[in-house]
């Protein structure tokens, strides 16, 4: 077997054409994973230039009460992960900065995409997009008639007679072909580790490794295919025909397909619905039947009696500060049932949309290169609701000590900005195991068939 | 050494080979005449193991299972690799059947099959069909088997280098090979062989010894039974 690879990669590596296009992509990785660095290096600086100029406001601020503080607010950034240079995912679309303030929850703003000329589809040139857009048609290319090629030249019976078998001779060019794909993804991630190793820690190696491992599974899978095919059909041009016939269902019509089910499945509400819906329940109540002003009411009970004060002048703390906590935390329980239903159907979307991997493998491939650089909706997910959470406590500490009333300067210097932390991959793995599963499947499903194929195929 | 025993092969309704049963002895060069589709490459794909008969048996060393390593075979066009010099070609298929030979004998093998030294280190792609038929011929007189299946081996060589080729085949059945050789150059098949077959419609219908007949009578056999 190993003089076939051998052989199959010197066919490789004496071919012009070959050596050309190799050239070309690996020049185009090279340089799209460094540009992706260096754009990357400019966001988090850009970033961290924003959030040493919101606490500068923040801590000049002459806050006259925490009120005013909590209306002042505060910025929760969503940090750009080092493996987003490889590919952004969702955070081009989403924006990475939320507004974070006292009475209301605000969504993500300053999207790249809205502040970009270059609008499409396909999104900015990261490695994600040649990885997953143009190196797969490369390999296509390669492999659609590594068989045929032996067939019709009449090589195949020669190599038979010298002693090779069928399966030997089609899986070593598989693997001929798969070095090809690993040796690209190889440069992208040598580069990345290269340039950014000084950030590396255990989970970004192990998300590295894992971004890598997905991808060769694809390219294996979209290699055996073709192979597949190839021995299938025996005739190249019918192979190559059907095979690029199947990848691009793969990559532009069953994402939109499955997509729009999904949406179908578990409809989200329009923006004004969703906005009507929590104005209608912070003014009503959460079930309709408790408007505010009987909330009102009973927390001024309620604090009479707990205080043992018979109105609301003779409280020995700031009724106002109370009021706003109360308010908060019904604004809060408002936004956990919208937004907690909101983020359970994205979840649900997303899991769903995930069982399309049986049928289409890149959609597996899709989520776990997003995974795997954390630019994924669930990333997104938890970067919103650590924000929120972040944004309660905040709020909750101004409102006490509006309630209390013995603030000064040095406690809203006191006071922590927003940090991130960057959920592991391992704690989020289970999330993934069906894009896994279904790679590896498809992966051992082709390599099956094409023993079996190559066994009952006939060589005249 | 190659029997074949009545043996049937049929492409659904066409019938390919009939009852056809022939023997090539150890030392033996056994030519097949037959005009196209007459089964000559049906019989050379059973006996390569690439087809199975529907009855019949075939037995090559005395033994029904094809086994590879003691068949040498040349096809008609020897398509080889093109990014690969002749040498490479060579040393590659040898590798294949388990032979790691070196430069010298390499080159030896293609000097014995009439390929010159200049071209030995030349892509094969600059090799005319004949130049490629050398070496095609030199990786399956390297691989030292004891039987050998010819499919038109000297098409495409000029008149020097098919006399060669006989030259070469008489040596390999001197040393006690059995070569089938199927063919439509009667006069080669006639300078080459022991024994002449002549193949139609599947059917055996003449076998004769080289030795008894001239160029001129084989051709006028083989004439004869074509029109009739």
């Amino acid at each position: 077997m190993k003089h076939i690879l051998f052989n199959e990669l010197i066919g490789l590596f004496r071919n012009r054409l070959f050596m050309i296009l190799l050239g070309v992509f690996s020049i185009s990785l090279v340089l799209t994973t460094y540009f992706g660095i260096i754009h990357n290096n400019k966001q988090i600086l850009s970033q961290n230039d924003a959030k040493e100029h919101i606490r500068e406001q923040w801590d000049e601020m002459n806050h006259t009460n925490p009120h005013n503080a909590a209306h002042f607010g505060s910025y929760a950034f969503k940090p750009i992960t080092i493996l987003n240079s490889i590919d952004e995912g969702i955070n081009g679309i989403t924006g990475n900065v939320i507004r974070l303030e006292g009475h209301r929850q605000n969504d993500v703003m300053f999207s790249e995409a809205s502040q970009s000329l270059l609008i499409s589809n396909f999104g900015k040139l990261k490695p994600s997009l040649l990885l997953q857009f143009i190196i797969p048609l490369f390999l296509i290319f390669l492999a659609f008639n590594s068989y045929s090629s032996e067939r019709e030249s009449g090589r195949l019976k020669l190599l038979l007679i010298q002693g090779s078998s069928l399966n030997k001779i089609i899986f070593s060019k598989i693997i001929a072909i798969w070095s090809i794909g690993l040796t690209l993804l190889l440069i992208t991630t040598f580069i990345q580790f290269i340039f950014t190793n000084s950030l590396f820690n255990i989970d970004i190696l192990i998300r590295l490794i894992l971004l890598f491992l997905s991808y060769s599974l694809y390219y294996l899978i979209l290699i055996s295919l073709t192979v597949f095919l190839s021995l299938l059909f025996k005739n190249s041009t019918s192979a190559l025909s059907l095979t690029l016939v199947l990848w691009v269902m793969w990559v532009v019509f069953l994402p939109k397909i499955f997509g729009n089910t999904v949406e179908k499945i578990n409809p989200l509400p329009t923006r004004v619905e969703f906005q009507n819906n929590m104005d209608n329940d912070r003014s009503k109540g959460i079930d309709g039947h408790n408007p505010s002003n009987e909330r009102k009411d009973e927390l001024i009970k309620s604090t009479l009696i707990q205080y043992g004060v018979n109105s609301l002048s003779d409280l020995p703390v700031n009724f106002r500060g109370i009021l706003m906590q109360a308010d908060e935390e019904y604004g809060n329980s408002v936004w956990d049932k919208h937004f907690g239903a909101l983020y359970l159907q994205l979840t649900n979307q997303k899991n769903i949309y995930q069982f399309t991997g049986l049928i289409n493998p890149f959609a597996s491939l899709q989520s776990l290169s997003m995974a795997t650089a954390g630019s994924d909706m669930f990333h997104h997910l938890n970067f919103l609701s650590q924000a929120e959470y972040y944004r309660r406590d905040l709020i909750e500490l101004l409102n006490n000590k509006w309630r209390d009333g013995d603030w000064d300067e040095n406690f809203y210097k006191s006071i922590k900005d927003f940090h991130y932390n960057s959920p592991s991959f391992l704690s989020f793995f289970w999330k993934y195991i069906l894009d896994f599963v279904f790679l590896f499947l498809w992966s051992i499903i082709l390599v099956v068939l094409l023993k079996y194929l190559t066994k009952k195929t006939s060589i005249v | 050494m190659i029997k074949l025993d009545k043996v049937d092969k049929s492409f659904d309704s066409y019938k390919a080979l009939n009852k056809l049963s022939l023997n090539v002895n150890s030392g033996e060069i056994y030519g097949l005449l037959g005009a196209n589709g007459a089964g000559k490459s049906t019989t050379l794909n059973l006996i390569l193991g690439f087809l199975k008969p529907d009855s019949g048996f075939i037995k090559i060393n005395d033994v029904n299972i094809i086994n590879t390593d003691i068949i040498g075979y040349i096809p008609e066009n020897v398509n080889l690799y093109p990014y690969l010099s002749g040498i490479e070609n060579l040393d590659y298929f040898c590798k294949l059947s388990g032979f790691n030979y070196d430069n010298n004998e390499l080159s030896s093998f293609l000097n014995e099959c009439g390929l010159q030294e200049d071209a030995h280190n030349k892509l094969i792609s600059n090799y005319s069909k004949g130049m490629r038929q050398k070496v095609g011929i030199a990786i399956a007189y390297s691989k030292k088997a004891k039987v050998y299946l010819l499919d038109e081996p000297a098409s495409g060589l000029d008149p020097l280098s098919s006399n060669e080729l006989s030259d070469l085949l008489k040596k390999l059945a001197a040393n006690g090979s059995a070569i089938l050789m199927a063919s439509h150059d009667l006069f080669r098949v006639r300078e080459t062989c022991n024994k002449i077959g002549i193949l139609k419609n599947g059917n055996l219908i003449k076998e004769m010894d080289a030795k008894e007949i001239t160029s001129e009578e084989l051709e006028k056999v083989y004439l004869n039974f074509m029109k009739n």
